[in-house]
């Protein structure tokens, strides 16, 4: 073959490979694993990644194989279509029903239309196709020149490696250490991934001395003598990909003067004949790989004599083909060469490019015109191929693709020779829209201001754009300053007004002026009422004003106006209209009235509401988190699972699944299921890596409650400390939480004696309650009410510090009864319990209220509690299954059935009635939607509370206990 | 070879560097155990500059979580993540000097070159460190702070303010270099940066952080572009390499 690439040997890698090997194969869990290779060019990653993936696919596994570009960000997810297409071509043999799921993927690219969710689906959509295109085996996907790649790619890889795709998936890329520096994304990215125990970062160091040595000698086919071994030692500096250029050209007795990889390269171009001398310099300008039929048009050579060049280049080692095109032997001799073409050469090979794309349809196609024209000199044909670029990237998603082409377009338009021909205010202000949606604020604004510096434009629609970009930006007094101005514009419609109004409103509500948006949104309830078809107006005003009501005590008043709204919604609304106003109903109840039964009721139906509308991903999504938490709250833990169960079928993106995921982290510690907890961590610690900063605290105060019911409390101190210094001081409620965490960590630091207690952490903590007590003095009453609950545990959780007062245990219970809370409540009983033992008084008591924590805790399914309360019982010779006393609680949420089985959740009877029809863990989670691990850790609390230890044993009470007429 | 770059603590160094702080406690700690490690590696604690640098940060940056804890700052999420990536970028230049890496920024191994030498002069060359680590790694680590957090780098703005909080914080450590050496320093700066009406109120750090602030705002604008982030990138690397080469030559003693 002429095409030796991988001839030499790979040599002094044995270390990593085992590193990759050992990594990919600890999915354990079918979590998806990960390797990131850096290193800088020539060091040998594309080298090793072939090497695992061919061992992988001798293994069975499915190889996806792509590459990123640098010629700006491309086009959306291009490695991935790039890698599905390589694999078309391949999977023409292959079995058919992957080759068809492959087919319908690359066409869900095609005619992928923008939507509500549109970026979320997308992701769904590519990992529903991978999954079918697996078939049930591995999948390796493989990423090189991850530096270039584009911010959907990310998103994606970050989205499948969270294990929202159900993929047996593992990821391999190669990153260019070089462009780690600076301010490059994936810096950040792969600081948060290297914590995660699936995921390796590995850096790919150049060879020591002797590994340089015995390369060269493999490629020389001898040793070489100790000067000529040295000399490349010292050119080389180890790096393999010169090692074996210089050690070739050592053994070709080609003069090695050459210091550097340009000089040996240009040497070697110089050596060639004139055609294939313009071959490599077309390829080196052209966007890799260079198709054949391309490259003829570029360098118009017959074919028999191209195709000599083409042989001639390849014998020279700069070339290299594969099916789809060309490519020159490294990056690093492109980068050679591009630099050593006059300015007027590379135009015209740009042009030629240029003119060639424009008669056949290629890959990228816009955005390779785009560039090539741009390269070419020629202005006024780049832009419409960056306008259609930009459009083509809009419709996949890629806002930041999209910006950037839209960016190059107003650039474009800006050359003389363009001119008047361009419509610049159109171009700016789509500009300004992709960039408001891809996050860039200030460069919207920045765009904004220019259109209207020359617009004869509508005032107040401008107005109107530059305040949903200032509230964006989160600049809120600005935004409101420029909502004002829209509503004095002389143009303003009477629906304009409505919207408006309804805007600000919510605004205000934002900025906690609860009177002023109360004010706000009943006007806009007016406006609203006079235009026809003003539905989303009047759900948006609707919320602003039940929210701003219930923050100033009518609460019922604000709960008629929000129902009223969804009533309108469902008359005469859009389907998302009818989404928002069950949205903003079950968060006004859950939230700031607590009545958590019927919000509870209300986010489900909603949720069926809207999934019969066609909003299941992100509406659906919502509406179920807000179901799971709430049913978290009152203690229906089992029912919260399998809500959270329902929820991840969707696989939501983003926020979305980040809020489930966390909600479904809260049950498992709960429960004390650590695998699972931990497993739900990393999948949200995953997903922040590519930007999220407000689920940071939530994160952190879970972490330290699984790792304080593991005795681990340094990392929980840790993890507290962590949140402390990077929590947002307006979160009253989070912040609470997490201090009382940490406060927590504390005073059962000093209890167990596991570590001593830090004074200074403490006083700290202390500190930073009183600051929330201090806030909470101003905020709204609903809000006040949960930190004080929250509070009231950290002033008892000091207390047990030093001396532990019964009082502020009862205070705390009371707090949580009160807000119909039952599991803190019945921690705090179980503290009270134990802070009235340690007094050796009152013991009646503090036996009742354990009685009365262990029928809760048992109720809830809570185990690490249960197994406390148990310890404190044993110790203090209190009898704990004394049923009855149970019965004046007002926390259990009472089973239905009765006798031996009043102690089992509703869940886990369910669990149990499958275990008596004999079916085996994995059975039983398949039919009720949980996990085989979940369905152990339920059976295990069957068998605890039954007093069991067999399956037989279990089933023969559950039996026993059923009514006669059952049989 | 290189296992001689950190002389006798050479092993402690690669293993503490191979942990990669998170958070702002982390940070500090690591710092503390750094600077265990080199006052360790000199015998005598200010013939290491580095050292002195890395005493310098370690105040500045407990200072910093101090001021995290008590509620200093008002937004306490930006500042953290700020602190991290900035120190972050003194962990890396530090690894790469370890690996004897050409990749190591020239605005750092011009310092770190220094480190055996005989004419060390620890406080220029301390001040060598700040200069490196804020004219060169502050502006890339507040534009990926400004990236994780979606948010992006406003005058005027919340971030703005704490951001520049820290001047106090940088005023109330280093009292010696102000009294020092200030008169000194403005005529170097001028000199080198030529925009002398940015020279507003002759503080040293105050200044040089200002022009942090506006270089993060040139990057921010061209972070998407890889050719322009790298001339911007390796612009910096010149300049602040030009500054420390010069705080470092016999014009350095002048300021001490």
């Amino acid at each position: 073959m002429i095409n030796d690439v991988d001839g030499a040997p790979l040599v002094g890698r044995a270390e990593s490979l085992e590193a990759i090997r050992s990594t990919l194969a600890s999915t354990g869990q079918g979590q998806p694993t990960a390797v990131f290779l850096t290193g800088e060019s020539g060091v040998g990653k594309s080298r090793l990644l072939r090497e695992v993936g061919s061992e992988l696919r001798d293994a069975g596994a499915l190889l996806l194989t792509g590459a990123c570009l640098d010629i700006g960000d491309a086009s959306p997810l291009h490695p991935l279509r790039q890698a599905l297409r390589r694999l078309d071509t391949e999977l023409t043999t292959g079995p058919p029903n992957a080759s068809s799921a492959l087919r319908g993927l690359l066409g869900v690219f095609a005619d992928q239309a923008s939507g509500p969710d549109g970026a979320g689906a997308l992701l769904e959509q590519v990992s529903h196709g991978l999954h079918l295109i697996a078939g049930g085996r591995q999948l390796v996907l493989i990423l090189d020149d991850l530096q270039w790649a584009d911010r959907s790619t990310r998103q994606l890889l970050l989205y499948l490696l969270a294990g929202l795709g159900d993929l047996h998936l593992s990821v391999l890329a190669a990153v260019r250490a070089e462009s780690l520096q600076g301010a490059h994304p994936l810096r950040r990215m792969l600081t948060e991934l290297r914590r995660l125990r699936t995921v390796r970062v590995l850096d790919l160091a150049p060879l020591d001395r002797a590994a340089t040595e015995q390369l060269a000698a493999a490629v020389a086919g001898e040793a070489l003598p100790t000067a000529a071994a040295e000399q490349l030692w010292q050119r080389s500096g180890g790096n393999p990909f010169v090692v074996e250029e210089l050690a070739r050209d050592l053994r070709d007795g080609r003069v090695g003067l050459s210091d550097t990889l340009r000089e040996i390269f240009l040497t070697r171009v110089e050596a060639l004949p004139p055609d294939a001398h313009a071959v490599v310099y077309a390829v080196a300008v052209g966007v890799e790989p260079v198709a054949h039929w391309l490259l003829a048009k570029v360098v118009r050579l017959p074919e028999d004599e191209l195709i000599d060049a083409v042989r001639e280049a390849v014998a020279h080692r700069l070339l290299v083909s594969a099916d789809e095109g060309y490519r020159l032997r490294h990056r690093l001799v492109a980068e050679v060469l591009e630099a050593e073409l006059l300015p007027v050469e590379r135009a015209a090979l740009h042009q030629r490019y240029a003119q060639a794309l424009t008669g056949a349809h290629a890959e990228l196609h816009q955005a390779r015109l785009a560039y090539h024209w741009r390269l070419a000199g020629e202005p006024v044909r780049a832009l419409p191929a960056a306008m259609a670029a930009a459009e083509e990237a809009e419709r996949l998603h890629g806002y930041v693709e999209a910006h950037r082409h839209w960016s190059t377009a107003v650039q474009l338009a800006e050359t003389s020779a363009v001119g008047a021909t361009a419509d610049r205010m159109m171009l700016l202000e789509r500009t300004a829209e992709a960039a408001h949606h891809c996050g860039e604020h200030a460069r919207a604004l920045a765009l904004l201001e220019e259109v209207t510096a020359d617009a004869a434009q509508p005032a107040c629609g401008l107005s109107i754009r530059r305040a949903r970009y200032l509230a964006a930006a989160g600049r809120s007094a600005l935004a409101e300053a420029e909502y004002q101005r829209a509503l004095a514009a002389a143009d303003c419609t009477p629906r304009q007004r409505a919207t408006i109004t309804a805007h600000l409103a919510e605004l205000l509500l934002h900025l906690g002026r609860y009177a002023d948006a109360g004010a706000r949104a009943r006007e806009a309830l007016e406006l609203a009422d006079a235009v026809a078809g003003s539905t989303s107006e009047v759900v948006l005003a609707s919320a602003a004003l039940g929210f701003s009501e219930a923050f100033r005590e009518d609460p019922e008043a604000g709960l008629a106006v929000v129902r009223r709204a969804l009533d309108t919604a469902e008359r005469s609304g859009r389907p998302e209209d009818v989404a928002c106003a069950y949205l903003h109903l079950a968060e006004l109840l859950t939230g700031p009235l607590n009545t958590l039964e019927e919000g509870v009721v209300v986010a489900r139906r909603g949720a069926e509401r809207v999934a019969e509308l066609g909003l299941g991903r992100t509406y659906e999504t919502r509406l179920l988190a807000i179901a799971i938490n709430g049913l978290f709250r009152v203690g229906q833990w089992a029912e919260a699972e399998k809500v959270a169960a329902a929820a991840l079928r969707h696989r939501p993106s983003g926020a979305d699944a980040v809020e489930v995921l966390l909600a479904r982290c809260r049950l498992s510690v709960g429960y004390g299921d650590i695998e699972a907890a931990d497993r739900d961590l990393d999948a949200v610690a995953t997903l922040c890596a590519g930007g999220g900063a407000r689920h940071v605290i939530p994160l952190l105060t879970l972490r330290a409650g699984l790792a304080m019911w593991q005795g681990r409390h340094d990392l929980a101190r840790k993890a507290v400390q962590r949140g402390l210094t990077e929590s947002r001081s307006d979160d009253l409620v989070i912040l609470a939480a997490l201090i009382w965490h940490g406060l927590r960590a504390e005073a059962e630091a000093h209890a167990s004696r596991s570590i001593s207690v830090d004074e200074t952490a403490v006083r700290r903590l202390r500190e930073a309650a009183d600051r929330v007590a201090h806030r909470a003095g101003t905020a709204a009453r609903p809000v006040r009410s949960v930190v004080e609950a929250f509070l009231a545990l950290c002033a008892a959780e000091v207390s047990r510090i030093n001396g532990n007062d019964p009082e502020l245990w009862a205070r705390s219970v009371a707090e949580w009864d009160r807000r119909n809370h039952p599991y803190p409540a019945t921690y705090s009983r179980l503290r009270q319990a134990e802070a009235l033992l340690a007094r050796r008084s009152r013991s009646t008591k503090a036996g009742k209220l354990l009685r009365q924590a262990y029928q809760s805790a048992l109720g809830l399914g809570a185990v690490p509690l249960t197994a406390e309360i148990k310890t404190v019982a044993g110790r203090a010779r209190v009898a704990l299954a004394e049923r009855g006393a149970a019965a004046g609680s007002p926390t259990t949420s009472t089973p239905a059935a009765g006798g031996e089985l009043a102690a089992l959740t509703a869940r886990e009877r369910e669990v149990l009635a499958a275990v008596a029809e004999g079916l085996t863990n994995k059975e039983i989670g398949q039919r009720l939607f949980i996990s085989e691990r979940t369905i152990g850790v339920h059976v295990s609390h069957i068998f605890d509370k039954l007093q069991v230890r067999t399956r037989v044993q279990a089933s023969a009470i559950l039996l026993r206990s059923q009514p006669p007429d059952a049989h | 070879m290189s296992d001689v770059v950190w002389g006798c603590v050479h092993r402690d160094v690669v293993d503490l560097l191979a942990d990669r702080p998170v958070d702002v406690p982390a940070v500090v700690d690591h710092l503390t155990k750094l600077q265990d490690l080199l006052d360790r590696r000199s015998s005598s604690e200010d013939t290491c500059p580095l050292a002195v640098f890395n005493r310098l940060y370690l105040t500045i940056t407990e200072r910093v979580l101090e001021g995290l804890y008590e509620g200093f700052f008002s937004d306490v999420v930006f500042l953290s993540r700020l602190d991290v990536e900035f120190a972050a970028r003194y962990f890396d230049a530090l690894r790469l000097w370890t690996d004897s890496s050409s990749r190591c920024p020239k605005a750092w191994s011009c310092l770190f070159q220094r480190m055996q030498g005989p004419d060390v002069r620890p406080l220029p060359s301390a001040a060598a460190g700040i200069n490196a680590h804020i004219n060169y790694d502050l502006p890339f680590a507040l534009v990926s702070t400004f990236d994780s957090l979606e948010s992006e780098p406003v005058d005027g703005s919340e971030q703005h303010n704490d951001y520049l909080k820290i001047n106090d914080i940088f005023a109330a450590a280093i009292p010696s270099l102000r009294r020092g050496y200030l008169d000194h320093w403005q005529l170097v700066i001028d000199v080198l940066n030529g925009d002398v009406d940015d020279w507003y109120q002759g503080e040293l750090v105050e200044y040089v952080r200002d022009v942090a602030w506006r270089n993060a705002k040139k990057i921010w604008r061209c972070r998407n572009d890889r050719a322009a982030h790298e001339q911007e990138r390796l612009r910096l690397d010149n300049h602040a390499e030009l500054l420390g080469r010069l705080l470092l030559s016999p014009l350095g003693a002048y300021l001490q």
